[in-house]
């Protein structure tokens, strides 16, 4: 063996050593550091740590109000399922009422009163006490006019909206407004011409078999999406025997579109004329048997189908087809919503629509139009729903300088109105701005003093959802977890003011909680108390998340005298000439976004498009052969104009819209709502046209026609999804419509279609 | 095998080969320097970085989870064959002109397996868990899965990584000790202990040349079994385009192919600035150039046959993926492979074209581009392009991940500049052994006779 | 008996059922696509109940989706014929799973609930599981994730958030199951009933097209589901056995 004396040997120990013990040291730093974990030596009263506390309560993402179930965690709210025993979601809850953990949680929820330190819209504020805020805020309230005090809310019902009521009607003012952007102005207004009702009936999706929908997108954001997707769930394989057919007509197809067996594109506001050709053939082919069948041929003798047909670009083989498949199927049910209910000639469009109910008898019966019982509490709301038209009352007010104070709660109308409204220009002109939002939102960053509202999640409230389930239902919402920050509850906010105010005897409560205690100990004394006490029957209502009443209408509806001859639908107006402005803008309310309130939810930001698959963005759909005939790719970056403003989204081909008519998504656009909003796509809303329809006031979404050109920019969607085509590979598979297969037990579309001659 | 000019002594061969270890011209460090500052820049600095951030660096996504560290790794093991070819294969076919070349060509084995290794430390998630993959007992009661093909890779690199090393080793005792004999200092002392004590007696040439020739028949299957493994990381899967039968000679014959053009441009490399010119000859060039125009009909067939099944299989996913290879987003990087590995090396049928030196480098180097290329396609086209078409993505490399490609080469001239000055990249004895000595004494017949 | 005829019982030993627990459960989802709306609830619920990173914009432009099911939309015919279906992609929990035969260190197995389980400290980040898996379901953590305060509060104690380097993929909601399955032990060594663990994608859509539940039960809701003559599964051709059954859509026009 060759020398190697000890000293070499060592040298090279050590070099091997030194080796390892750098490559120990990389290791190490890269490697997380220790955590430790702190177990509670005298756990809190309220929980036990390691197991889950469940509480019920009630959803606050849109205006269904669905019960759900929280799941809390040492005092954290970890998920939000549905409350199995609630009529309207049945444990069922949508993605937007799962994301409502990202409200409580939201790293950009105002954390406690402000004022504003700088000018409107600077976002400089500065932090107050309550006792402050409060106080200025009851200063300006005494020292204004009567008429000069402005509340301006989201869509709130059961006892908060009483409360919003008494304390307006103590403060002397009638501007009292209830404002969401997607409420259906013109379907109240239909319900209230066709039937002389006040409110909205139940619509039973579940036991149809025949629903008809002219743009109403039922499984996505249409009154109760969830009580819907049941019933369409149901109706479609849950039902032995029958599967429902469902029949959706639109200028761009929706999810409701996708789900539905067919889709029919009918040129945008003349759905009316299709309820009409319709319903002119049920009662021309002599499908319809009442007693008043003379005063409907007479009515609808105009609407023969070729004139329909010329009108819609609907086939007359088509129209003539549906009007058989509806009055043949029992029961069949017609809704409309959407874009049908958002033109010039809305309200016509849904009374013909509810004339098609009418005429194949669902008024009443399961399967049909189910008028519900009159709400327990909070009916008075229907009227504060301020469509376009009270809202432009509004502006005017405040530009000519009537309105002192305005108190904003929760609502956006510097995002859901178009500019067009001026809205955002007559803020400048109140004096004093007070905003209850939770989150800085475009309003509130024009507002003075802010007194943040608790999220839903950890308030006292109530809802009876609108419209009902055919009974009555209402649910109290209760705090889930502890408050996080320095927030009120919107009641104690107003409890307090009216505090300052010295209101005393007529709101002598001090808390939300103790008003609701004593608005349910009358509900409580409405029906036979099955418990033996309020307390115990309030405990039972909050365990169990429910409240219903067995009770029904049962008076029979009527159709309002008159009705039957006035039957007619006005021509749809469009702002803007067909040649300067080639397209129909179709805005619509998106699953994840809703009305832009989705926008700073991060699971809502990147929940994919369920058509497009689109996330984080704001996108326009074309249709390809129209995209391809005026040079634009996928994601081309084009500017829309309308007469009223214009916006850039990129271009999306989308198979299933018309030719002529390009959709927009709403939700994005924003330039306040936190960091998850901020600076991200377009509003489509701030370029609609001002124009209304004239019998609701309902503002015409889809009444704006729109230019598009070219940037030269390129803006690619961020999409999850990658090719849309199957290619044959038989992923998705289906089966045809008349499966002979035995031991199947769902026979599929059982409505019989009778070939007739002539 | 004589030269051109003079017959050459058994004292110039170890003049040379000791002159190339002892004599450091400043362009030596000067390379060497620029080398290793590459390879820290543009090897070690990205990889830190992506240790610290994630594999987010790099540009892979969902479902094109496996990039260019994997189109790297096996395009080094690919290299890798360079050295078993030569080393082994030519070895028992008895070959002559392989003797001044093969001990380069095993250090291009060991050090593209060592950077091939390298690559799959950069291409895990959690390098740091390496380990687990290797059988060992542990506390936690856990082996490896042994079903896995990746864990084959691992036994396989691995018992090839060792047998190649103690094979170059093996083979370079007697050189070691030929140049211990010839130089002092720190060089002696280092040569002394590598080799072993070597003195050169007839029962220990007796035992060298045995163990050489054992170890020789037992790296070419191993070498074949290494590549043929490595494909089955792909061919096992049930992706389309990747689960094909012909992967196995397909990767083997690509990774000979591409090993084969990487000795030629080491052996340029070697012969310019290492002065062995007389010992690296158009002999050479020649006769790798007839190795590289078979290897690459033979890679062309099987590209054609790829082509022809999966046309043939009319469905869909083999279609869609074909299409996608030729005509999709990555056709141009296709095209250049057909053109570079398919189409250009047929110049090499010109006698004139493979012994002119230059033009050979420049052959080699662009099929081992467009072998690399035909890796990185394995791999970007077929997960491009899966099952479902709403998965199908397009993965773009990003810059740590080309930055670690080049460095990966700095890394291997690194190793392969530090190997020249410590080993004898010519191997003296087998050189002498062309010369046409006297038959030695207790030596088989049959290495004595040629 | 040889030792070789020992050492292969005691290897089918462990592969009988009931070998770890006295019951064993083959977990079991169907997927009605005729009910399916595409609302996307379930990828919501999923990210609540299961811990999921937002991975954000960049990585999303970068194709670095973590959705441990996703919606699938497919289009079909051309304008005013276009039809537009939905499939919800998950992890098919096959028996026959490619994905566990190429993972070098056993991160991902077979259980003996039939579930393909992942475990996440074990895992090297080879990511040849998600190159083996036809469905593409398994989504790999390219960077550390954040949460912006006070986001993370909402995240499921019951759920491991994993590092960079790590596959995920759909468990089934395994806590639930192994909750159900802790809560049936104490109740007195009984079997969990059908319906009383439900992962959080089933419970939450809105149009109950999620059927979950036990096939080794012939009585549950899903081995009723199973059976319906329009069930298939996806890629069936590729024999990897899912345990996921999609029923087909009814396309009420078609002959």
């Amino acid at each position: 063996m060759a020398n190697v004396d000890r000293r070499e040997f060592l040298k090279l120990v050590g070099a091997g050593g030194v080796g390892a013990g750098a490559g120990f040291m990389l290791a190490e730093s890269i490697k997380h550091p220790v955590e430790y974990l702190i177990p509670y030596p005298v756990p809190p009263e309220e929980f036990s740590p390691g197991i889950a506390t469940w509480y019920n309560s009630v959803c606050g993402m849109c205006p269904a109000g669905c019960g759900i179930s929280v799941r809390t965690r040492e005092g954290r709210a970890k998920k939000i399922e549905g409350n199995p025993l609630h009529p309207v979601n049945q444990g069922r809850l949508c993605a937007l009422g799962q994301a409502g953990l990202q409200v409580l949680y939201n790293p950009d929820r105002l954390t406690g009163p402000m004022i504003q330190s700088g000018q409107r819209g600077d976002d400089k504020f500065v932090k107050i006490t309550w006792e402050d805020g409060l106080s200025r805020t009851a200063e300006r309230l005494a020292a204004a006019r009567r008429d000069g005090i402005s509340f301006l809310s989201q869509g709130v019902r059961g006892h908060l909206a009483e409360l919003f009521e008494l304390f307006m009607g103590e403060l002397g003012s009638d501007r009292l407004l209830h404002y969401d952007f997607g409420h259906p102005h013109a379907l109240y207004a239909a319900n209230r011409k066709f039937f002389g009702e006040h409110q909205l009936p139940y619509y039973d999706i579940r036991n149809t078999r025949y629903l008809l929908s002219f743009g109403a997108d039922y499984l996505t954001n249409w009154l109760s999406p969830v009580h819907h997707a049941l019933g369409f769930g149901h109706s479609r394989q849950g039902n032995d025997g029958h599967r429902g057919r469902f029949v959706q007509i639109e200028p761009k197809m929706s999810i409701s579109g996708a789900a539905a067996d067919e889709w029919i594109p009918a040129r945008p506001g003349t759905e009316g004329f299709l309820a009409l050709g319709i319903a002119h053939h049920i009662v021309a082919d002599g499908r319809y048997d009442g007693d008043d069948a003379g005063k409907w041929r007479a009515s609808l003798a105009d609407w023969s189908s070729d004139r329909v047909a010329g009108l819609s670009g609907v086939s007359e083989e088509t129209i003539s087809r549906l009007a058989r498949e509806f009055a043949h199927a029992e029961p069949a049910l017609a809704i409309a919503g959407g874009a049908a209910a958002n033109h010039t000639n809305a309200v016509d469009t849904l009374v013909a629509v509810n004339a098609l109910n009418y005429l194949v008898g669902n008024i009443g019966k399961a399967g049909g139009v189910v008028f519900n019982p009159d709400p327990v509490t909070g009916g008075s709301v229907i009227d504060r729903q301020a469509n376009y038209r009270t809202m432009q009352n509004l502006i005017e007010n405040a530009r000519d300088g009537n309105i002192d104070v305005l108190i904003v709660n929760n609502t956006n109308p510097a995002f859901t109105l178009p500019r067009a409204s001026g809205f955002r220009e007559a803020l400048a002109a109140i004096p004093t701005i007070v905003s209850l939002s939770s989150f800085m939102d475009e309003t509130t960053l024009m507002a003075d003093v802010l007194l943040p509202s608790h999220t839903y999640l950890e308030a006292w409230g109530d809802d009876m959802p609108q419209p009902g389930v055919g009974f009555p239902v209402g649910a109290i919402s209760q705090p889930v977890v502890a408050p996080l920050y320095n927030s009120r509850s919107t009641g104690d906010i107003i409890l307090g003011l009216a505090g300052k105010l010295g209101f005393n005897e007529a709101i002598p409560w001090t808390s939300m909680e103790d008003f609701l205690k004593d608005g349910w100990r009358q509900i409580y004394e409405r029906g036979r108390p099955e418990s033996g006490d309020f307390d115990a029957f309030w405990r039972d209502v909050l365990v169990s998340g429910v409240w219903g009443e067995n009770a029904r209408r049962d008076d029979s509806v009527v159709i309002a005298p008159g009705v039957i001859e006035g039957l007619a639908v006005s021509a749809p107006q469009f702002s803007g000439e067909r040649g300067d402005y080639p397209f129909i803008l179709h805005s619509y309310l998106s699953t994840a976004m809703y009305d832009g309130r989705g926008a700073n939810l991060p699971w809502m930001q990147e929940l994919p498009d369920p058509m497009t698959s689109i996330v984080y963005g704001t996108w326009v759909e074309m249709n390809p052969v129209t995209a391809k005939d005026m040079g634009f790719r996928d994601g081309d970056l084009v500017t829309v104009t309308s007469r009223f403003g214009s916006i850039e989204a990129p271009v999306v081909t989308f198979p299933a819209i018309m030719p002529d008519v390009v959709a927009i998504p709403i939700g994005q656009g924003h330039n306040a709502l936190g960091r998850y909003a901020r600076n991200r796509g377009a509003n489509p809303i701030e370029i609609l046209a001002p124009e209304t329809d004239s019998a609701s006031g309902n503002l015409a979404t889809s009444a704006t026609r729109v230019a598009l050109a070219a940037t030269g920019r390129r803006a690619a969607p961020v999409k999850t999804g990658g090719e849309s085509r199957q290619l044959g590979r038989g992923i998705v598979q289906s089966t045809g419509g008349r499966s002979g297969s035995p031991g199947h037990s769902a026979k599929l579309n059982s409505i019989p279609i009778v070939v007739e001659s002539a | 095998m004589q030269t051109e000019e003079r017959q050459l002594q058994f004292t110039d061969i170890h003049n040379d080969v000791v002159r190339s270890l002892v004599v450091t011209g400043r362009k030596y460090y000067i390379t060497l320097g620029c080398a290793i500052v590459l390879m820290l820049a543009c090897f070690f600095f990205p990889w830190f970085y992506q240790l610290y951030y994630g594999i987010g660096a790099a540009g892979m996504n969902s479902p094109t989870v496996w990039g260019t560290y994997l189109a790297s790794f096996i395009f080094w093991i690919g290299l890798s064959h360079s050295g078993t070819l030569l080393s082994c294969v030519l070895h028992i076919t008895n070959s002559q002109w392989r003797k001044a070349m093969y001990r380069s060509a095993e250090a291009m084995t060991l050090f593209s397996l060592m950077v091939a290794a390298m690559m799959v430390m950069v291409h895990l998630g959690r390098p740091w868990f390496i380990h687990w993959a290797v059988p060992y007992p542990n506390q936690m009661g856990l082996w490896p899965n042994f079903r896995s093909p990746l864990l084959f890779d691992v036994m396989a690199i691995t018992t090839y990584l060792t047998g190649s090393s103690i094979f170059i080793y093996m083979g370079s005792i007697p050189d070691f000790a030929a140049v211990r004999d010839r130089t002092a200092g720190w060089r002696h002392h280092m040569y002394v202990l590598l080799s072993l004590g070597w003195r050169g007696t007839d029962t220990e040439w007796h035992r060298l040349g045995w163990a050489y020739t054992f170890l020789a028949v037992l790296i070419i299957p191993l070498a074949v079994s290494v590549h043929s493994i490595v494909s089955w990381d792909f061919a096992m899967s049930i992706v389309p385009g990747l689960h094909q039968t012909i992967f196995a000679p397909y990767f083997v014959v690509g990774a000979i192919y591409s090993g084969t053009a990487g000795i030629v441009t080491v052996m340029f490399v070697l012969r310019k600035y290492m002065n062995f010119e007389q010992y690296i000859t158009k002999l050479h060039f020649d006769n790798l150039g007839k190795l590289l125009l078979v290897l690459s009909l033979l890679w062309s067939y099987i590209n054609i046959l790829e082509l022809f099944t999966g046309w043939y299989s009319g469905t869909s996913t083999e279609y869609e993926q074909l299409k996608y290879k030729l005509f999709g987003f990555y056709a141009p990087l296709y095209w250049e492979m057909i053109l570079f590995c398919g189409v250009a090396p047929l110049l090499l049928i010109s006698n004139k074209f493979r012994t002119s030196f230059v033009p050979m480098l420049l052959l080699s180097i662009a099929i081992n581009i467009g072998m690399y290329t035909e890796r990185f396609l394995i791999i970007a086209t077929t997960l491009s392009r899966q099952y479902l078409p709403e998965s199908w993505r397009v993965y773009v490399p990003s810059l740590v991940e080309l930055s670690i490609i080049v460095g990966s080469v700095a890394m291997f001239v690194t190793l392969f500049l530090l190997f020249v000055k410590i080993f004898p990249s010519v191997s003296i004895y087998e050189v002498k052994e062309t010369m046409k000595i006297p038959k030695r004494k207790g030596i088989p017949e049959w290495q004595a006779t040629h | 008996m040889s030792i070789w005829d020992r050492f292969a019982s005691g290897w089918r030993e462990f592969r009988k059922d009931g070998y770890y627990e006295e019951f064993d459960y083959a977990w079991t989802m169907t997927i009605d696509l005729d009910r399916c709306t595409g609302c996307g609830a379930c990828v919501t619920a999923c990210q609540a109940e299961n811990n999921i990173p937002i991975v954000g914009e960049e990585q999303l432009e970068r194709g670095r989706e973590m959705q441990w099911i996703r919606i699938e939309r497919y289009w079909e015919g051309e304008y005013p014929n276009a039809k537009l279906k939905f499939i919800p992609m998950l992890c098919q929990q096959c028996d026959a799973a490619p994905c566990e035969t190429v993972c070098p260190v056993t991160a991902t197995y077979h259980n003996q609930d039939g579930l393909n389980v992942q475990v996440y400290n074990r895992c090297i980040g080879t990511r040849s599981c998600a190159v083996y898996c036809p469905y593409t379901v398994r989504y790999f953590n390219y960077n550390d994730h954040h949460w912006d305060a006070p986001l993370e509060q909402q995240l499921n104690p019951d759920v491991t958030v994993r590092e960079k380097g790590v596959m995920e993929k759909c468990t089934f909601c395994v806590q639930r199951i192994r909750q159900a399955k802790d809560h049936a032990k104490d109740d007195g060594r009984r079997r969990v009933r059908d319906g009383e663990v439900q992962p959080a994608c089933v419970q939450t859509c809105p149009s109950e097209a999620l059927v979950f539940g036990d096939r080794k039960d012939a009585s549950s809701r899903v081995s009723k589901s199973m059976s319906d003559a329009r069930a298939y599964r996806v890629l069936d051709e590729l024999n990897t056995q899912p345990s996921v059954v999609y029923l087909k859509k009814v396309d009420a026009d078609a002959d």
